[in-house]
């Protein structure tokens, strides 16, 4: 199934979400790569093929935005499901007109995250 | 028996001749010519008329020649040439002979040597003279009395005075009415009793004036103690009596000057007395401190304005001399409303005198109106200068204590504004004197005296030990005094007062300490109150500045509980396989319980910052609390981009203070500093946070970064509250970093980096140095020194 294939990369500099996340979409079932930075994740060989980034907003460096602009700069579309720990309200929808599938606040349901998985793989 | 008539006539002691109505002699015996020196025909036929005396004979013929026609006898005082021809008086007594009738009459007669009582009759003659001369010309009554008290004789002085005869003068008439009675009792009993009358009274002079007169009088009596007459001598004593009763009002004026007794009274005695003394109007004007003219006695109001027309009291006043009009009717020079007014009043002329200032200058005017035009005699005038300068000494002595009670009153008023007082105690008596504003403060009723017992019950119970303490030290020990505590009033509220006591030796001899007291309770009050406002304005800005990093705060919460969340969804999942895989859930189950631990102490941490509390002072880890405030000031420093380097010196003592006041100040700086840095894209964002021991025993911590710096002068400003150089930022933060240091004994600056940006900085005493502060503050026992507030 293509899903299972289907290369998820999780970039977050909390180190608890990079332990515990990947694990989680691993029982799902997706294939996952993390990474604790924007710069990391774009000087990784898993960039091509990554079908979907679940990307901290805030971090030291280049924040989740600024990854979202360097890759359509280079036309790398990836779908992109935010997750933050900030509590701003307006934020979630200010990512989606953005292009992103979802932002969701940290700690959040896992069954927001599937529904937002397979949107964000449907799209392509 | 036969005498022999010629030898009987040679024998008489006398001088002896017989002759006709002729004025021959016929005889002369034995003792005339032993007289004259002379035989005795030298006297016969009308010889003997030459040993008369020339003035004499004429007066003698003819009376022997009356003698004869009446046939009588007479006696004739001549004086006859003794043979020295020295002339001596006799008295001549003849007798006609009686001789038949028709027969010419003869005549006869003995002459008696009387030269020694004529002598004395000159003698008496001369002295009596004398004597009336005096008794005339003394200047003083000198009058006879019968014993029953009628008027026997009256010396010219007496006569003049009254200006009547001697039978004219009744006593009832010449005595002044009030005196009258006490003159008649005085004479009666004297008279009665024939003790000596000795009396003072006013007599009526002929031209209507009444003078006061001495009078003494003294019996005089015969051989057998009967009183014959009354010697009585008057005196005129008026000028005497003047001078006594001026001296009784000037000593009556004067005791009202000591007395302090209000000027405008004053002031209208000096007019009551000087009309009784000169029989005119007298009214006075006092120039007032603006220079307008007031009345200030007699002829109208006290302090009413008097019109400075031009009068002469007026003219006085301005030309500081005296202006005597003597006669105002012939005088048309003054203006027309005052002359008419005091024409028609009857007044005739106008005395004014200046009245004289130390200084010289004329503090206002005497005005004399006298009913007949003239000058003033001299004894007005003595009296006008007598009573100008008392009235000189009371007005100036008025108007200094005016002076003075202004100034005292300026001087409560200054200690009532200031809420200060003053006092005065004595240590080896315990007199204690205290101003009125000593009393209020102190809550003593005004002017009651208030002994060092009570003064001490006043103080608050917590503060006597140390206030007796230091009275005890006054007492002892001496040196200035300062005491500053509270104060317990009757209704339980609670006064703070600050003292001071300064000895003196320089007054006295005996110690005296001289201090002020200040109510600082507002002080203490609006202190306390800045205190709470500005912990308050703490909280406010703790929880204003912690809600511009609620993102940050959340995000640390929610890391946690996101990695709960996941791990607890893992674990189940991995429970759910088949076959389940437990080592996995294990491992989920173990980072659930990590990541759950952690949140609990984000939430702690959080729950430190957000919680209002006082708190006492407690040893505080500066590098510890840093470290916590890094950590939540991670996600703000991560999302401003700016790079953090630590250098948290080792082994550093702790402080003692309030930590989560202190973190306060660390987050304020660093989240400045991250401000001060977003708008800086040419250079790295780098900040340094360092801890080091400074060099006066106190804890640094600095905070340096690569923003935009301080403004030029900006370094004291930026620290006022609400001073901001950020458009959206809360620029109290400093101001309240600022007093949380201070309030640690600490300080808190700014500078300018060698390179581009700021750093801020702080120092706090560490627990060692607050210890040795604490020792040196405490060998001044009375340093007003306060311990440091937390609040």
């Amino acid at each position: 199934m293509t899903v299972r294939q289907s290369l998820v990369s999780v970039v977050d500099d909390d180190e608890s979400v990079r332990e515990s996340l990947p694990d989680l979409l691993r029982e799902f079932g997706f294939v996952v790569q993390a990474f604790s930075s924007a710069e990391q994740f774009l000087a990784s060989e898993f960039v091509l093929e990554t079908r979907c980034l679940i990307l901290d907003i805030a971090m030291p460096g280049m924040s989740g935005p600024e990854l979202c602009r360097e890759l359509e700069a280079r036309h790398q579309a990836i779908p992109v499901i935010f997750i933050t720990a900030q509590t701003d309200q307006a934020l979630r929808s200010r990512m989606i007109d953005q292009g992103a599938i979802d932002c969701l606040r940290k700690p959040f349901d896992e069954s927001e995250l599937i529904v937002a998985l397979k949107i964000a793989l449907r799209s392509h | 028996m036969d005498i022999d008539l010629g030898r009987l006539v040679d024998a008489l002691p006398g001088i002896v001749w017989a002759g006709s109505a002729d004025g021959g002699v016929d005889f002369v015996n034995r003792q005339w010519c032993e007289y004259a020196g002379l035989a005795s025909a030298d006297g016969c036929g009308v010889g003997w008329q030459d040993s008369v005396h020339s003035e004499d004979l004429p007066g003698l013929l003819r009376q022997v020649q009356q003698m004869l026609s009446a046939g009588a006898s007479v006696e004739v005082e001549i004086r006859l040439r003794r043979f020295d021809g020295v002339y001596r008086w006799f008295r001549c007594s003849a007798t006609t002979l009686t001789a038949p009738p028709a027969h010419p009459r003869s005549w006869c007669c003995l002459c008696t040597d009387i030269e020694a009582d004529k002598r004395a009759e000159e003698v008496w003659r001369a002295n009596d003279f004398r004597l009336r001369a005096i008794v005339d010309d003394t200047p003083a009554m000198l009058t006879l009395m019968t014993p029953e008290g009628k008027l026997a004789y009256g010396n010219r002085y007496m006569l003049d005075f009254f200006a009547r005869p001697l039978e004219q003068i009744r006593r009832k008439e010449v005595f002044h009415p009030e005196d009258s009675p006490k003159v008649e009792a005085r004479w009666l009993k004297s008279l009665q009793t024939g003790c000596p009358y000795d009396f003072e009274a006013r007599l009526l002079r002929a031209d209507g004036v009444y003078r006061w007169f001495h009078t003494r009088g003294l019996p005089v009596r015969d051989a057998e103690g009967r009183i014959v007459v009354w010697h009585l001598l008057q005196i005129d004593i008026d000028e005497r009596k003047q001078a006594e009763s001026l001296m009784a009002y000037e000593k009556r004026v004067r005791k009202m000057i000591a007395a302090d007794d209000p000027l405008p009274a004053i002031l209208m005695t000096v007019c009551n007395v000087m009309e009784s003394m000169t029989a005119c109007r007298c009214s006075i004007v006092l120039l007032d401190s603006m220079g307008h003219l007031r009345s200030a006695g007699a002829s109208s109001p006290p302090g009413s304005s008097v019109a400075d027309d031009g009068g002469p009291g007026a003219l006085a006043v301005r030309r500081n001399e005296p202006v005597i009009v003597a006669d105002i009717g012939a005088d048309s020079s003054w203006c027309a409303s005052w002359r008419d007014s005091i024409l028609a009043q009857g007044f005739g002329a106008c005395w004014s005198t200046p009245i004289p200032s130390k200084s010289g200058g004329a503090l206002g005017a005497l005005v004399l109106e006298a009913w007949q035009p003239g000058s003033p005699t001299p004894q007005h005038q003595a009296v006008v200068a007598q009573f100008t300068q008392i009235a000189s000494i009371a007005i100036e002595r008025a108007r200094s204590h005016e002076a003075l009670r202004r100034g005292e009153t300026l001087l409560a008023e200054a200690q009532r504004l200031s809420s200060s007082g003053s006092f005065y105690w004595r240590p080896d008596t315990d007199e204690l004197r205290l101003s009125d504003e000593y009393h209020r403060i102190f809550g003593f009723a005004a002017a009651t005296p208030v002994s060092i017992e009570r003064l001490c019950s006043r103080i608050h119970t917590d503060d006597a030990p140390e206030f007796v303490a230091l009275l005890e030290r006054g007492r002892n020990q001496g040196g200035d005094l300062a005491f500053s505590g509270r104060l317990l009033m009757d209704d339980r509220s609670i006064k703070y007062v600050d003292m001071v006591a300064h000895r003196s030796n320089e007054l006295e001899a005996r110690p005296l300490y001289v201090g002020a007291v200040q109510d600082v309770t507002s002080r203490r009050r609006s202190e306390e109150t800045l205190s709470k406002v500005r912990s308050e304005l703490a909280r406010v800005a703790r929880v204003t500045s912690l809600g511009a990093v609620t993102a940050s705060i959340a995000h640390e919460v929610n890391q946690p509980l996101s990695g709960i969340v996941t791990n607890a969804s893992t674990c189940l999942r991995m429970l759910a396989a088949d076959p389940p895989n437990l080592d996995g859930a294990r491992e989920t189950a173990r980072r659930t319980i990590r990541d759950g631990h952690r949140a609990s102490e984000v939430i702690t941490r959080l729950r430190e910052l957000f919680v209002r509390k006082d708190t006492a002072a407690e040893s505080v880890d500066i590098n510890e609390a840093t470290r916590e405030v890094i950590a939540l000031s991670r996600t703000e420093l991560d999302r401003g981009g700016v790079h953090l380097h630590t250098a948290l010196a080792l082994h550093l003592p702790a402080v003692a203070g309030d930590r989560v006041q202190l973190q306060q100040v660390i987050l304020n700086l660093i989240l400045n500093a991250i401000e001060a840095m977003s708008g800086v894209e040419d250079r790295p964002r780098q900040l340094w946070i360092r801890t080091d021991l400074d060099d006066v025993d106190g804890i640094r911590l600095s905070v340096q970064d690569t923003g935009v710096g301080l403004e030029a002068h900006g370094e004291e400003k930026i620290f006022d509250a609400f001073y901001t150089s950020k458009s959206g930022g809360m620029g109290i933060g400093l101001s309240v970093s600022r007093s949380i240091i201070e309030s640690h004994r600490g300080r808190l600056w700014a500078a300018h980096n060698d390179g581009p940006g700021a750093t801020f900085s702080f120092s706090i005493p560490h627990d060692g140095a607050a210890a040795s502060l604490h020792r040196s503050s405490g060998a001044d026992p009375v340093s007003p020194q306060q311990p440091p507030r937390y609040s």
